[in-house]
């Protein structure tokens, strides 16, 4: 094991915080709680940003440094060993899914903690079709079609064939079949097929547009899914690798047109309060066990997120794993409960185990309460295929409610001018409410109550998808 | 029309320019044997091939990237304090007092002189596929601007769309923006000059050409 290390208290450590904005604050505000010391960085564009605030009030001595750039690994080695940093918190974004840079985290010659999971699960399940084999050799459910690129044409068209079959066998409609270019990535390479005649030509363009652009003919063939919902499992697990546990699951199918979230519930369904075509509980405990499943079986250790396609029939497919904290950790957190004790923060949680401490609790001691809705407060315009806006915030402003937890690095006395360089997120606000009804009335109370308003250099208002959100809260949870 | 001779006048009074050595980014500095006052080149050569005076080494991660004077002049300050330290990226190491070369003066009279199109937000801009490959093939000079004319792209937030120009018809006559640098709202990124103006503005060029003796 890669960071099996002499064991160090929690307090003698410190971690370079490699991230900016909300969840460096985040991590931040965690070290504190762990009597951890850290180091935070910045770029210039940034300056502004509260986490850069929020770093000065809190850190002590050399807990920040302006680099050049987030995205520059030798600027956060260099500054780790400047600081006497023991260990790196990735955050989400950058480095967190690189297991290149886990590696060398953990390799070079001042060895660091990577805290997140060691470098070969990152690794391992980093790769979608290495995860989809793992996945089929556990019997866990994955999305039909191949898990290994196909370079023969009979082969390809007899799955393709199998893929359609299935579909019909399932009732759907319209079935579809995707061909995608094994090596491709960002969209490129990718067709959908109607009609199982036309896949011969489909492929053969897919597999010659490969060779050209990929120089590899590898294709793959998957049932393209339509009618879904997105759903998640959060899973912590320490050092160990034997004994993860589950934080419950969230429903994160609120999205824009792109294919991001902005808005996310825990748990996933609510069959007590809306009636699903299928058994919703059943759904939600089997994602959990196969997600544990794969997790006990490659050794997961530390905090790691299964994400899941379940159809309007029930049936839930593995999409990928997301080998680090999500934004949307906190909307778990927010209603789990360890030993009938709340206040649970999932980011602490992941740095204690990732320094080597043991869990100390198991699935037993993990209750929930209530539901937590997430809303990802943006500056866009979901009218117009979500178009980033860019301009200064002059106010920014909500009601304080026992149910509400904001996270932002926007500073609300001052203006603050959107950097260029990164997406518009401004804030994160989880709303709690003790079942589905009584969560919507206080998010929308909340939406209702926040003043959010700015200007761009020609004059024009502060966009935001406030609008989007209430409208989407209407929708929580249904399918 | 622009006073040629008040505005030269005017830098002559003042021909230098402060230009500040900044680190690129983190590092431990070694300063090279340089003292306050001391004569700094630019870089040198026909394409600047040949880097100007090495300033200071920073060293991260065992890689050391030697920092060189971007122009010639005098080192005016020089922040030996630094010296074996671990600095931040933009941290200043030196400040070069540079005497104003024909080019600059040319720019600055130039940018007094023509009509800028101001960046309207801050992002990254390029010109269109059709400018860019007219502006390879000859120079600036050779594009016709008019009002409303599709000219560049701006990127931002990993979204492109495009800019028009607007303002009177004339010749790209100055470009102001890099490949892949962002630009501030306001600032400029072309310098037109309509095309009656053009002799005039061969006919300042001429003067700063004749008029300005570059200093050692």
């Amino acid at each position: 094991m890669d960071n099996a290390q002499e064991h160090i208290p929690l307090h003698d450590h410190k971690i370079l915080v490699a991230n900016r904005g909300e969840i460096a604050m985040r991590i931040m505000r965690a070290c504190c709680k762990l009597g951890t010391a850290f180091t935070a960085i910045y770029t210039a564009d940034d300056a502004a940003s509260g986490h850069v605030r929020l770093a000065r009030e809190l850190g002590g001595e050399k807990s920040l440094y302006r680099v050049s750039s987030y995205h520059d690994a030798n600027e956060l080695m260099a500054v780790a060993d400047a600081a006497g940093c023991t260990a790196v918190h990735p955050g989400y974004g950058f480095f967190a899914e690189d297991f290149r840079f886990a590696r060398r985290v953990t390799k070079r010659d001042r060895k660091l903690i990577f805290i997140g999971p060691s470098w070969k699960i990152i690794r391992e399940l980093g790769d979608k079709i290495n995860t989809k084999r793992l996945a089929r050799s556990l019997d866990v459910p994955t999305v039909p079609g191949s898990d290994r690129p196909i370079y023969d044409e009979l082969e390809a068209e007899r799955i393709a064939k199998t893929v359609f079959e299935f579909q019909e066998q399932q009732g759907i409609d319209h079935p579809l079949v995707l061909v995608k270019a094994s090596a491709g990535g960002g969209g490129m390479g990718i067709e959908e097929v109607y009609d199982p005649d036309q896949f011969r030509s489909v492929y053969r363009r897919i597999r010659n547009y490969a060779l050209r652009q990929f120089k590899d003919e590898g294709v793959l063939i998957e049932q393209r899914i339509t009618d879904f919902n997105h759903l998640e499992v959060q899973i912590v697990a320490d050092r160990s690798g034997r004994s993860p546990v589950h934080f419950g699951t969230r429903n994160c199918s609120i999205q824009s047109s792109g294919r991001q979230k902005r808005l996310e519930v825990a748990p996933g369904f609510a069959p007590e309060a809306l009636s699903y075509t299928f058994d919703a509980d059943r759904v939600l405990r089997d994602i959990v066990d196969y997600s544990l499943t794969m997790a006990r079986k490659v050794g997961y250790d530390n905090v790691g997120t299964w994400e899941w396609i379940v159809t309007r029939k029930g049936d839930p497919f593995l999409m990928e794993v997301n080998t680090r904290i999500q934004v949307e950790n906190g909307v778990s957190a927010r209603i789990a409960r360890v030993r009938g004790q709340g206040d649970i923060d999932l980011i602490a949680e992941q740095i204690r185990i990732g320094l080597g401490e043991p869990l100390g609790y198991g699935q037993a001691d993990i209750t929930f309460d209530g539901l937590g809705i997430e809303y990802r407060l943006i500056a866009e315009d979901p009218n117009n295929n979500f178009t980033p806006w860019v301009g200064h915030i002059e106010q920014f402003t909500w009601k304080p409610q026992p149910w509400l937890t904001m996270l932002t690095h926007v500073p609300t006395d001052e203006q603050y001018e959107i950097p260029t360089e990164f997406d518009p997120n401004l804030a994160l606000a989880i709303v709690w409410g003790k079942d589905l009804e009584e969560a919507k009335a206080r998010g929308l109370e909340f939406l209702r109550d926040l003043r959010l308003t700015g200007h761009n250099a020609t004059g024009e208002p502060l966009q935001s998808n406030v609008d989007f959100l209430k409208t989407s809260t209407e929708r929580i949870l249904r399918f | 029309m622009l006073d040629i001779s008040v505005v030269l006048d005017e830098i002559k009074a003042q021909p230098f320019r402060e230009i500040t050595i900044k680190t690129p980014h983190t590092g431990t500095v070694t300063f090279a044997d340089i003292r306050q006052g001391d004569k700094v080149q630019g870089p040198q050569g026909q394409w600047k091939e040949k880097p100007g005076t090495l300033i200071a080494t920073l060293e991260r991660e065992r890689n050391p990237k030697p920092i060189y004077a971007g122009e010639k002049g005098e080192i005016s300050v020089l922040h030996t304090e630094l010296e074996g330290r671990f600095v931040e990226a933009g941290t200043s190491l030196a400040v070069v007092r540079h005497p104003l070369t024909r080019a600059e003066v040319e720019h600055i009279i130039l940018r007094k002189a023509l009509y800028l199109f101001p960046a309207p937000e801050r992002a990254k801009y390029y010109f269109t596929p059709d400018v860019d490959k007219k502006i390879r093939a000859s120079d600036a000079h050779s594009v016709a601007v008019r009002e409303g004319m599709e000219l560049l792209i701006m990127s931002r937030m990993k979204r492109e769309v495009p800019l028009h120009y607007s303002g009177p018809s004339g010749v790209i006559y100055s470009v102001y923006f890099k490949y892949n640098e962002n630009i501030d709202a306001g600032s400029p990124l072309i310098g037109v000059c309509p095309q009656d103006q053009l002799p005039a503005i061969q006919d300042v060029i001429m003067r700063v050409q004749t008029e300005w003796t570059e200093r050692d």
